[in-house]
């Protein structure tokens, strides 16, 4: 490090041996994590650990007729919402199965409204649920986090209306 | 596994924040302080031990706690470069009566923090009667007053 113009900051040998070559990198310290502190909160609040604007994402198939709600970003042990909007004909059952990672990922701990049927599907799930008079249909899955990393889901609906998504777990 | 991971993963982020936050911040305890320290606590606590409350769980955490300081201070006593790099070292704010500003900027420290710490020191009140003041390595204010 250069030899600081101010006298203040030059090395004094009594009554205790400085070091402020050191102490001034111990300064510069402080302050960059300061501003990296001041980072990260910043980082929090826009979502990216999680329930924020960068966090929060829909996935919808491309006929329109499935979409899913979901958290980009989750943290082990949290848990967070997962809504599955299905579009179908009134007052009819609709299927959809849930495929993929999520169930390794997370525990369902949740599930409102409760579905007519469930069935295993390979590696998922496969659910009814009855829509509405205007053929809609939302099922909300509360997840607890159990893994860690990325898990990638596939909802599909009969219809063959399907959407892909991925989460990313923080330990 | 994860109990020693989860420790070690905590005592490094500890360490860093509060290298951060400086030697100076919780050396001289408030009220507040102290409640800040035991949110602190709290905080950290769950997620040292998640959701496992076992005996078993508390005494890995801890032991690996230990062990981590104890490494540490075993290399500190071994490199005095590493020693420096984690506790610092003493710098000096007032010398012969003169405040030095640019340390004190730099370690956030104004003119009536080294009062305070002489007058309850020392029952030195002015400080051109200090001789040396040290800001010492565990954040607290060393007054030595003229002869």
């Amino acid at each position: 490090m250069a030899r600081p113009d101010h006298s203040d900051l030059h090395n004094r040998h009594y009554p205790v041996e400085e070091d402020m070559a050191l102490q001034r990198r111990v300064w510069r310290f402080e302050r960059i994590g300061w501003y990296a502190l001041l980072l990260l909160i910043g980082l929090s609040l826009a979502g990216l650990f999680s329930k924020g604007p960068l966090s929060n994402a829909q996935a919808r198939s491309a006929d329109g007729h499935l979409w899913v709600e979901y958290q980009r970003f989750m943290r082990n042990g949290a848990s967070d919402a997962l809504i599955i909007h299905l579009q179908g004909k009134p007052g009819k059952p609709l299927e959809v199965a849930i495929e993929g990672e999520l169930l390794n990922g997370f525990n369902v701990e949740m599930l409102q409204p409760q579905p007519l049927k469930a069935s295993t599907a390979g590696e998922g799930v496969r659910l009814w649920a009855l829509s509405d008079t205007d053929g809609r249909a939302a099922l909300h899955v509360t997840l607890r986090s159990d893994g860690v990393g990325r898990f990638a889901t596939r909802v599909t609906s009969t219809n063959g209306a399907s959407v892909q998504f991925s989460q990313f777990i923080y330990p | 596994m994860d109990s020693v991971l989860r420790a070690a993963a905590i005592y490094l982020a500890l360490m860093v924040l509060f290298k951060i936050a400086g030697r100076r911040s919780l050396a001289e305890l408030t009220t507040f302080d102290l409640v800040l320290l035991m949110v602190i606590g709290e905080a950290t606590q769950q997620a040292l031990l998640g959701d496992d409350f076992s005996l078993t769980n508390a005494l890995l955490v801890i032991a690996t706690l230990i062990a981590i300081d104890i490494g540490l201070s075993l290399i500190k006593q071994r490199s005095r470069w590493f020693s420096r790099l984690l506790d610092g070292g003493p710098t000096i704010v007032v010398e012969n009566g003169q405040l030095l500003h640019e340390r004190l900027k730099r370690a956030r420290l104004d003119e009536g923090d080294i009062l305070e710490a002489a007058r309850s020191a020392q029952g030195i009140v002015e400080i051109r009667q200090i001789k040396f003041a040290i800001l010492e390595r565990n954040g607290k204010l060393s007054v030595i007053p003229y002869e």
